[in-house]
């Protein structure tokens, strides 16, 4: 049909109608800002690409928050990107294969330790110290948020939220009964042996991915081996095979062989070990500052349930406490921009003109929840910025491999499959074992 | 006298012979780009990170020849244990949901009232996502508020309610009763095909010489489903060692370690532990055993 001439024409008469086309319908200049509006890039229209794990519900209430950056930044465009609902499973697996097909987002949220370590690790993302000074972040968060977030003294990502775990339970049941919050450890087990002769379990947990479980498993840590033992520990700079965490999983195997754990939890979802709790059936849950959202969402009153801080007997007394931060990847196309749009969320300004839910728990000083509205939320955020110290998850602490061997001791220490000293033993093992791959 | 000139033929091919020469591979292109893009590309990739130590993250990748292969069967006991769990799996496989197939394609080949409503009904579970299929059975085996505990319950045969998916010993056969209740339906319908294609005259002819049911059964039936036979097994080894969904939803691997398969290990590895090469290397044993096991079905699909 077409001889080599021909098809060469042809082409050419493309290139030139695909030019012609380009240039009459290409983008006509930006207006300039107006008054208020400031601009970056040199004016240049970007995408800041910002991926998160906000669902449904929290992309609406943010889309005001977007918006007013917007309009701040004319030439930036906020796309967010979000993986809701997967929580720690999958988020990161999505970030990683972004990072590893070299097209990362500019920001990212991340939690903080073991779970943000590996992308330190592997140089995926910025040391972001120069921002802290360009923006004068320092002050401007909660202190020890900024000290769990750095790793080896430096910062890669700016706090976000500040959440702490306590015992919540139904202040309306207990008042009936005449059960106080107690002050001591003993206390505490003498109040689940309370419970057990009411008919009700002491606590209920769904030991599926595990890390609900570690909760009490972490509480009994602190209890028996103290602070700083268990700040080594977890940073397995001392034996896991030592009296103490033996003394953490005998305590263990006891509230689950005296019947103050609901039973067969190994493999129930952490949101289904809720409903024993709501249904007045156990009486505490180890929860954090979030929950007062899942009581609303679960059409319970929040004015019948309280928390309080786990009983130690340490001074000061610490309490599982955690951070979430926003990353920028050492990849990213528009770093200074997403430093500019992470400087104007964790702003308090920001944060207190738009109180939406994600800004209740947030890490940044002076930002307040409405006490209202959140009463518990409230309480939370005094005891949380006021904290001397705190203590991480272990799933914060260890990384998923050492973690999923944590795990494995915690439930065939439930099942009885081994004894509290072979429990520790095993767990020496899997630390020494990781520590031997590294 | 005319001059004879012999010019020898020419063996130059035209452009029309060329073009017919080319047409087919022009036809094959889209598919066989897409084949090596995304299929043998890919797995060449993954079979090359198999012999690496990298995190899939970081640009530190090192050779380490062998040695992940060495990890799965000499050092590693969860690997081992998920091997042996994928061994029970697909014996459990070969066993049941075809046999109970087979059962129901018979029962439901003959004339019976209802009978497409009824294998519709059987089918049914083998088109649910198996992610909803393991979320739904989680729930019915809730210790607290399942339907199989409460059932116990209620016919008095409450001694043997328990936490089904908690304890170690139920855990994997509690997973494993869901694959059956999904994975019936499939060699149902495959064994239904291969009965329809079975001459009725054998069977009449059978008859008049005096068979039995059960000889026909045996005698008739069975030596007719060989070719189907050879499907459902290689499909159901194939499909076992594929096993991910219903362990990732129902158990995440637990108790412990009790219900790790090859597949969700390989995923924990890759995918959480940030050890891509160790996961490869999982993913590989996967491939060469299902590939063996597929091998029969392969060269009977190829002679087909």
């Amino acid at each position: 049909m077409f001889d080599s001439k021909g098809i060469t024409k042809l082409i050419a008469l493309a290139v030139l109608v695909s030019l012609l086309v380009s240039a009459c319908v290409a983008t006509p200049p930006q207006a300039a800002a107006p008054a208020g509006e400031q601009s970056t890039t040199g004016g240049e229209q970007i995408t800041l690409r910002w991926a998160n794990i906000i669902d449904a519900t929290g992309q609406e209430q943010w889309q005001a928050v977007v918006d007013a950056f917007q309009a701040k930044y004319p030439n930036i465009k906020v796309a967010s990107e979000s993986t809701a609902g997967s929580g720690a499973a999958v988020y990161p697996d999505v970030l990683k294969t972004s990072m590893a097909s070299g097209s990362p987002p500019d920001l990212f949220f991340m939690w903080g330790g073991s779970i943000a370590q590996p992308f330190i690790d592997a140089g995926q993302v910025m040391e972001l110290g120069p921002y802290y000074e360009q923006y004068g972040w320092d002050g401007k968060f909660a202190p020890w948020v900024v000290e769990r977030i750095k790793s080896d003294g430096k910062l890669y990502g700016v706090p976000y939220h500040a959440l702490g775990m306590g015992f919540w339970y139904n202040k309306t049941l207990w008042n009936e009964k005449g059960w106080t919050a107690p002050t001591t450890f003993a206390e505490q087990e003498e109040l689940c042996a309370k419970m057990k002769e009411e008919g009700m379990y002491c606590v209920s947990m769904g030991g599926k991915f595990g890390w609900h479980t570690m909760r009490v498993l972490d509480y009994f840590l602190e209890h028996h081996c103290g602070p700083e033992l268990h700040d080594k520990l977890n940073r397995l700079e001392e034996p896991w095979d030592q009296q103490c965490v033996i003394d953490s999983y005998a305590s263990f195997q006891k509230w689950v062989d005296n019947g103050w754990v609901v039973p067969d939890f190994l493999t129930i979802s952490p949101d289904d070990s809720r409903f024993p709790f709501f249904a007045g059936e156990a009486g505490l849950v180890l929860e954090g500052v979030w929950y007062e959202g899942v009581l609303k969402n679960n059409e319970q009153n929040v004015a019948d349930y309280d928390f309080y801080l786990p009983p130690t007997d340490h001074e000061p007394l610490r309490f599982s406490a955690f951070p979430e931060q926003w990353m920028i990847p050492a990849g990213a196309a528009h770093p200074d921009e997403a430093a500019l749009f992470i400087d104007f969320i964790t702003s308090p300004e920001v944060q207190t003109q738009f109180p939406i839910n994600d800004f209740a728990n947030s890490a940044t000083v002076g930002v307040n929840p409405d006490c209202n509205e959140w009463p518990l939320s409230c309480k939370w955020r005094e005891i949380i910025l006021s904290a001397k110290d705190t203590y991480p998850p272990t799933d914060q602490a260890f990384v998923k491999e050492l973690m999923d061997g944590f795990f494995e001791v915690q439930d065939a220490i439930v099942a009885k499959r081994l004894t509290p000293e072979e429990g520790a033993k095993l767990m020496q093992q899997r630390a020494e074992e990781w520590l031997g791959r590294q | 006298m005319s001059a004879i000139t012999n010019t020898p033929p020419n063996h130059r091919p035209t452009h029309r012979h060329r073009r017919l020469r080319l047409t087919p591979y022009l036809f094959l292109a889209p598919a066989l780009i897409w084949y090596l893009v995304f299929l043998v590309y890919p797995m060449y990739q993954s079979l090359t990170i198999s012999f690496m130590n990298w995190d899939g993250l970081s640009a530190d990748i090192r050779y380490i020849g062998l040695d992940n292969y060495r990890r799965i069967f000499f050092e590693d006991d969860t690997a081992r244990l998920a091997l042996w769990n994928n061994v029970l799996w697909t014996l459990g496989t070969l066993l049941i949901p075809t046999t109970i197939g087979l059962m129901l394609a018979v029962a439901l080949d003959r004339k019976l009232r209802g009978r497409t409503v009824l294998r519709a009904i059987f089918y049914g579970p083998a088109v649910l996502p198996l992610v909803a299929v393991g979320m739904i059975w989680a729930w019915m085996y809730n210790p607290q508020f399942g339907f199989i505990n409460y059932v116990l319950k209620a016919i008095g045969l409450g001694f043997l309610a328990r936490g089904w998916l908690s304890v170690y010993e139920t855990a994997l056969p509690a997973t494993f009763l869901t694959a059956v209740w999904g994975g019936v339906g499939f060699p149902m319908v495959l064994y239904l095909a291969a009965l329809q294609a079975i001459p009725q005259e054998q069977y009449e002819a059978a008859k008049m010489d005096g068979a039995n049911g059960r000889q026909l059964f045996w005698k008739i039936t069975l030596p007719w489903l060989r070719e189907a036979n050879v499907i459902v097994f290689s499909l159901a080894v194939i499909n076992s060692f594929k096993t991910f969904d219903l362990i990732y939803t129902m158990t995440y691997g637990g108790p412990g370690r009790a219900t790790q398969v090859l597949g969700t290990w390989m995923y924990f590895h890759a995918f959480q532990y940030y050890n891509a090469g160790y996961g490869a290397a999982i993913a590989w044993v996967i491939a060469i055993i299902t590939l063996v096991m597929a091998i029969p079905y392969i060269q009977r699909m190829s002679r087909d």
